[in-house]
């Protein structure tokens, strides 16, 4: 079977009333193409582009990385993408929209590494990265990178052009704020050398933050520190929507019994909400999101949990958990016009519409034997083909 | 956007052995054979030690206290055989941490058990209240560090707190793995049996595969954080104080009872979880299980007197190895099904 269609009753209802509507996102007739990073059984790495039809996930391409890789920022003006190398690594893959194949694999200097996550400014000409100038075992050496853009699809380059502080420790997922001159930044606290891979060298003084800098001048705007109490919750993923709220998600360092708030929310100028889902669904959350996307309402969004094998559903205004599903290693989410398209390390694709919350499985497709990487983007169709 | 649709076949492998498994029914024979009657064996040990402790603080004697150490010895080993039982009931309120905080690198179990004991506030010994108390005062841990230090019995003669302690904890104990016993055979036996209903469970396969990280993530854990922590690179810089039970001097006997455990776990019930792998391993993977259990038996029980000769120290590191090659064994089946115990959740970002 191909194609199967699964009723979740109640979720639907709790979350929207009435159906969206389609959106610029989804043209008429058009599957959107998704684009994640994933590894397979052998250890081979790759970037994958797909398209949801009624066949199944269609892979559109898929072309080798050097090494596990993480998020996938689009630039649609320009025609390509960046693969971002998984924490420590030390590339970025540039690859061409239209065709999937990588042009260019760029090295960061020998004493910094990427965090798997970048960021195009609006206009399409600049790329923000973060990184961590790993000798500074002492001080902020979390950095965000100013990368020029030039040429176009197959053309296309990255050239560095300058360092700022992300005034944090381990900067790990950045954000482009609606106003397109300001830069979110999620330090996530943790201190880590290349020579001890991906351990956390400062678990007991960990001091993550939630920075807002001038993406220009990289001049510090604003910065919100979580309580005392959870300084051990690693900021390490966020989402924006069109006001400026953010929502953020956490990865709790401390002792694996504690009931520690996973997710949160902010608006410039105020204070962070931090909120907590009901006891049951708190505990099984295990201290990890892996994952945040806003639904296309810019109201709702989903917090990934793929330790505890879940996505949670939540209302950003309201600051409550609305529902869960159980989704075996679930991790990479985006939305779509009517709910949200949702990978698995387990090698799932699938869709859930939150006006009906009908979950479409893509089974049994091409893709099936990829474990897919914890982020998932969706690229907008129209613009440039 | 073009799509240039690449002749993907050529790159993916698929996998070798295609089940043809009744999931739920590996699932309840596997409940049936092995969980509800080991977690029952727990519950009993740990009541049958509850009942030693109501009285032993009227008076404390050797032969008291040679008693409820005995019926610890019990209890722990009714705990290891179900330690690695990761999900169901287990992880309601905190009961897993709650019965034995471990491992504990710091040292935050003791420091909070001092501190409490200096304190000597009889209100937090209620039952209602001991269970609010900090996790590393509640469970296995704490009792041990009151039953088997070398002041043990002084102390408790001398300070009726430390063995109204005792009463709590066992109590404590007693209260929880009664509690998850029963939840597993009253409810959680009937979420496994319904698992294709999509309530907790997606489906019954996403089930099997909480049973199968059951069988093959502990097998890592042994290796590294019960025998490769403390053994570190040379019998000089071995460090017997960061073992599991190493005040009862039974930390080579958890790792026997683990490994025994997981062999069961594998094999037993009809049909058994040794079914989603392909048959033609099966063979290899029992004969992993047996050279483990074959090195651990040349071992004593205690970590500190096998660690007292080099041959005992190159046992323990055979051991290791043999755990190591026993999780590639199993890892290597795996691969050939369709069964993905975890990517981003083993190691996410």
């Amino acid at each position: 079977m191909k194609f199967n269609r699964r009723q979740m009753l109640g979720l639907g209802v709790l979350l929207f009333g009435t159906p969206a509507l389609v959106s610029a996102k989804q043209g008429a007739g058009q599957s959107p193409l998704f684009l994640s990073a994933a590894s397979d059984a052998d250890d081979k790495h790759w970037v994958t582009g797909f398209t949801f039809t009624e066949a199944g996930a269609v892979a559109v391409f898929k072309s080798a990385l050097p090494e596990r890789a993480h998020h996938i920022a689009v630039n649609q003006q320009q025609g390509f993408f960046v693969v971002v190398a998984r924490r420590p690594g030390s590339w970025l893959s540039l690859g061409d929209l239209a065709t999937g194949t990588i042009v260019r694999e760029i090295r960061v200097p020998a004493d910094r590494h990427v965090f798997g996550h970048g960021i195009f400014s609006a206009d399409g000409k600049h790329f923000y990265t973060t990184e961590s100038d790993f000798e500074d075992q002492q001080g902020d050496s979390g950095r965000v990178v100013v990368w020029e853009v030039s040429g176009e699809g197959s053309t296309v380059d990255l050239t560095r052009v300058q360092e700022f502080p992300s005034y944090g420790v381990g900067p790990h997922e950045l954000l482009l704020m609606p106003d397109d001159e300001t830069l979110a930044i999620a330090n996530g606290g943790i201190r880590t050398h290349p020579a001890h891979d991906r351990d956390n060298l400062n678990v007991d003084s960990m001091v993550p933050s939630l920075a807002y800098i001038n993406r220009n001048t990289g001049e510090l705007l604003e910065q919100q520190f979580l309580p005392q109490e959870f300084h051990q919750a690693s900021i390490r993923h966020m989402d924006v929507n069109a006001a400026g709220r953010i929502i953020i998600g956490m990865q709790f360092e401390g002792e694996p019994f504690l009931e520690v708030p996973l997710v949160a929310t902010h608006q410039r100028g105020e204070e962070l909400k931090l909120l907590l889902a009901p006891p049951e669904v708190q505990v099984q959350m295990k201290q990890y999101v892996g994952s945040m996307r806003f639904a296309e309402d810019g109201r709702h969004f989903v917090a990934s949990c793929p330790v505890g094998n879940m996505l949670t559903f939540w209302d950003a205004e309201d600051g409550v958990m609305v529902n869960s599903i159980r989704a075996r290693d679930g991790c990479g989410v985006c939305a779509t016009d009517t709910g949200f398209a949702f990978s698995t390390g387990t090698g799932r694709l699938a869709h859930i519409e939150l006006a009906s919350g009908v979950i479409t499985e893509h089974e049994e497709s091409q893709l099936q034997q990829l474990f897919w990487d914890n982020h998932l983007t969706l690229v907008e169709v129209g613009t440039k083909s | 956007m073009k799509s240039a649709v690449l002749a993907l076949s050529l790159l993916l492998s698929g996998p070798v052995f295609a089940q043809a498994t009744n999931w739920t029914e590996v699932n309840l024979a596997l409940t049936d054979a092995v969980v509800i009657p080991d977690y029952t064996t727990f519950a009993t040990a740990a009541a049958a030690m509850n009942e030693q402790a109501t009285g032993f603080c009227s008076n404390v004697t050797p032969q008291s206290l040679a008693e409820i150490q005995a019926a610890f010895q019990t209890t722990m080993d009714g705990w290891q055989a179900v330690q690695h039982i990761q999900f169901g009931p287990i992880t309601y309120f905190n009961w897993n941490y709650r019965l034995q905080y471990w491992p504990d690198d710091n040292g935050t179990g003791g420091r909070q058990l001092s501190a409490l004991i200096a304190g000597k506030d009889s209100t937090v010994l209620s039952s209602e209240n001991f269970a609010r108390q900090s996790v590393g005062v509640q469970g296995l841990q704490a009792l041990e560090m009151l039953l088997f230090d070398d002041k043990s019995l002084e102390e408790l003669q001398a300070d009726s707190y430390r063995c109204n302690l005792v009463q709590a904890i066992a109590a404590n104990l007693d209260e929880i793995a009664a509690g998850v016993a029963q939840r597993w055979a009253d409810e959680f036996r009937k979420t496994v049996e319904t698992a294709d209903e999509r309530g907790f469970f997606e489906s019954s396969e996403d089930a099997t595969i909480d049973y199968l990280k059951a069988l093959v993530e502990p097998i890592r854990s042994l290796q590294q954080q019960k025998i490769e922590a403390i053994i570190g690179e040379s019998q000089a810089e071995a460090r017997v104080r960061r073992a599991e039970s190493w005040r009862s001097e039974r930390s080579i006997r958890n790792l026997k009872i683990d490994v025994a455990s997981l062999n069961r776990f594998f094999n037993a019930g009809n049909p058994a979880l040794n079914t989603v792998l392909p048959p033609e391993d099966i063979e290899g993977i029992n004969a992993g299980f047996a050279k483990v259990e074959a090195t651990l038996a040349e071992l004593p029980d205690s970590m500190t007197v096998a660690l007292e000769t080099e041959s005992g120290y190159a046992t323990l590191k055979q051991a290791a190895s043999d755990l190591s090659a026993l999780f590639e064994l199993l890892e290597a089946s795996l691969k050939k099904t369709d069964l993905y115990l975890g990517f981003n959740s083993l190691d996410g970002d």
